[in-house]
């Protein structure tokens, strides 16, 4: 059975229209590039998928593991194993760290059937999984994203993934606003979570992410529709000719 | 007037007199524009007769304290513990100096000081004397009551030079009105670490007032919570009379189903170089109302003032409400003083960033109420009190329907 299967979600936000059929299966073990122009829907694909408050879907299904996602809430998706790593991860003022890391995983493990980790146990683990992804102590004790930089931001995405164990993962824009070195971290993050259990959606703009992070199918996504997929080699000639030509093509046929 | 004059019953014939001629507050009043008495006034709940027996008696704090206990607004000497060393008791109307200064307030146009003084049965005095650094804290405990009575306590509590002294007000009664009435003298630095949990019956209305003044390099820690009752109003007026006094106000008030909660205080800085600091924090859901009027007076002279306010108010609920009214009178021109005041909702990104982790709307909701709350939590310098303090704001909240 398909880990994922997006089957030709139409969605909506107040009264414009941003998905407009979208079908996409996406198999444990594999890794799929969504790649687009600003204003295609990336985004919003993301926050459909994981289950944000404010978006229509009008048409189509979103099924995970066969069972349709539609009717659950974001925390039931994520408990089902669905991730959504943020673009912007939100700064939450007042709420600590370690609190927040401890209650997103017992919530899944309590989900699972699995008994809640004890503090002691659950420090030593954030911790080894922190030092890997170069996480320093000091933003593991402070309140969540407060204070982190941009990469730092994103670095405690992947931490959050890491600790949760995802089925799916959805990586929304990940590269943004880091640097050379946040973006190989950050990537040798994704990778060593890589595997045959696991489905990864990297939503990404730019190519660049994509010679760290090398995915098996590219597909472009132009005005709420994918016009084009292919493999990897579809993200270089985006890098080489840009996305005007794909969506030219597109309107053409 | 000479000092002979003064005795309980006189004091309590001017506050009868007073009252009488001022009566509740007018509907127009500006200082209760929030909050109306009218239902009180009608009901009107008097001094319960007989005041004996049994009372329940809350949960204090871990380890060593002193409880001193009131029921009906007497002292019940009877249920109270031996108290520390350093600290006297005695009965209000053997003060004068209390008595004095209890007068003194009662004077200015103001509900409480003469409603209270008029109706009171007795009330205490209490001492720490200089330099003392009183071993364990004094709890006032407040409890017993009826739907149909009124309960009135006058306390005076003289902290003397260089003393430290920790004391907690528990306010948990069944009364139809509590009105406590409490001055507090800090003298010349002498440190004061003060909670107030207000957490009376669903039917009872509260109108506390507290009245502090601090001495030169007095240093004062304050937190109320405002929890219980159906309509209540903590009012504290401060007066900082001596040079680099140090005054920290807060409070944090939890509203439900068609609660009541006014916070006001009046913070005057009489003299240079003291500091007040006020954070304020009300969370409101289903109909509540929360008010906090908070003014700050700095004096001509009383250059180098650094005072703050921060007021904010998180609704749960479309038919919550909240009202600020932060008043700056300042009179000085080299101060540093700010005042804020924001009202919102829980904001939907904090919500989907939690939700998307697995965490589920209630547990979500209790994270981000907790953390709203968590700054004004903070500046509780006294760790039993903090202790204390705490589980009644996680206990607060229940898990909301999706």
């Amino acid at each position: 059975m398909a880990l994922l299967e997006i089957k030709n979600l139409h969605a909506r936000i107040g009264d414009t229209d941003i998905l407009h059929g979208i079908n996409l299966t996406i198999n444990r073990g594999e890794v799929h590039a969504i790649m687009g122009p600003n204003g295609s829907g990336k985004s919003t694909l993301s926050y459909v998928l994981s289950g944000r408050n404010g978006y229509e879907i009008t048409e189509g299904d979103i099924l995970l593991d066969g069972e349709s996602l539609l009717e659950m809430e974001a925390d039931e998706r994520a408990r089902a194993g669905m991730f959504l790593a943020f673009q912007y991860p939100v700064e939450l003022p007042g709420v600590g760290g370690m609190a927040f890391l401890r209650a997103a995983v017992n919530a899944r493990l309590r989900e699972q059937g699995e008994d809640e980790v004890d503090q002691l146990g659950f420090v030593k683990l954030v911790r080894a999984k922190a030092t890997e992804l170069g996480i320093k102590d000091d933003m593991l004790k402070r309140a969540v994203n407060v204070g982190f930089s941009g990469g730092e931001k994103k670095r405690y995405e992947i931490l959050q993934m890491a600790l949760l164990n995802p089925s799916i993962a959805i990586l929304d824009e990940t590269d943004s606003g880091l640097d050379v070195d946040a973006l190989k971290i950050v990537s040798e993050g994704v990778n060593s979570q890589r595997g045959p259990e696991i489905g990864m959606v990297v939503i990404t703009h730019y190519q660049r992410l994509l010679s760290h992070i090398v995915p098996d199918f590219v597909h472009i996504l132009s005005a709420g529709k994918i016009i084009k997929t292919g493999d990897k080699s579809l993200a270089l000639d985006v890098e080489e000719n840009g996305y005007t030509d794909l969506m030219e093509n597109a309107n053409v046929a | 007037m000479s000092p002979d004059t003064i005795t309980l019953s006189s004091v309590q014939n001017r506050a009868q007199e007073r009252f009488a001629e001022t009566g509740w507050p007018a509907k127009k009043s500006e200082a209760w524009k929030y909050t109306s008495l009218d239902a009180l006034a009608s009901a009107s709940p008097q001094p319960a007769n007989d005041i004996s027996g049994a009372v329940a008696m809350p949960a204090g704090i871990a380890g060593e304290q002193c409880r001193l206990v009131f029921q009906g607004g007497l002292f019940r000497d009877d249920l109270s513990d031996a108290l520390p060393a350093g600290v006297q008791l005695v009965m209000l109307g053997e003060d004068e100096r209390a008595l004095a200064a209890i007068d003194e307030i009662g004077a200015s146009d103001n509900l409480v000081p003469r409603l209270t003084v008029a109706k009171m049965t007795a009330g205490i005095s209490l001492r720490v004397a200089q330099g003392i650094v009183v071993d364990r804290p004094i709890m006032l405990q407040f409890v017993g009551g009826a739907p149909a009575t009124a309960s009135h306590p006058v306390i005076y509590i003289d902290v003397g030079d260089a003393a430290h002294l920790a004391y907690a007000e528990h306010h948990e009664t069944d009364n139809g009105l509590s009105a406590p009435f409490i001055v507090v003298r800090v003298g010349a630095g002498a440190t004061l670490d003060h909670i107030k949990l207000q957490l009376e019956s669903a039917t009872t209305q509260h109108l506390g007032l507290t009245c502090l003044s601090l001495g030169e390099r007095a240093d004062v820690n304050s937190m109320s919570l405002s929890l219980g009752g159906a309509l209540s109003r903590l009012e504290t007026h401060v007066r900082l009379d001596g040079e680099y006094g140090e005054l920290g106000l807060s409070s944090i008030y939890l509203g439900k189903n068609n609660q009541h909660h006014d916070m006001t205080t009046r913070v005057a800085h009489e003299v240079a170089n003291c500091n007040s600091r006020q954070i304020i924090r009300g969370v409101l859901d289903d109909k509540a109302r929360g008010v906090f009027q908070g003014q700050v007076r700095v004096a001509p002279h009383a250059q180098k003032t650094d005072g703050q306010q921060m007021s904010r108010a998180l609704l749960l609920s479309r038919d919550a409400e909240a009202d600020a009214k932060p008043e700056l009178e300042i009179f000085a021109d080299d101060v540093v003083c700010s005042h804020g005041a924001t009202v919102g909702e829980l904001d939907e990104t904090h919500l989907f960033y939690l939700r998307s982790r697995g965490i589920d709307e209630a547990e979500a909701r209790a994270m981000l109420i907790d953390a709203f709350l968590i700054e004004a939590v903070a500046e509780i310098r006294h760790q039993g009190f903090a202790d204390l303090f705490s589980p009644f704001l996680s206990g607060w909240q229940v898990p909301r329907k999706g």
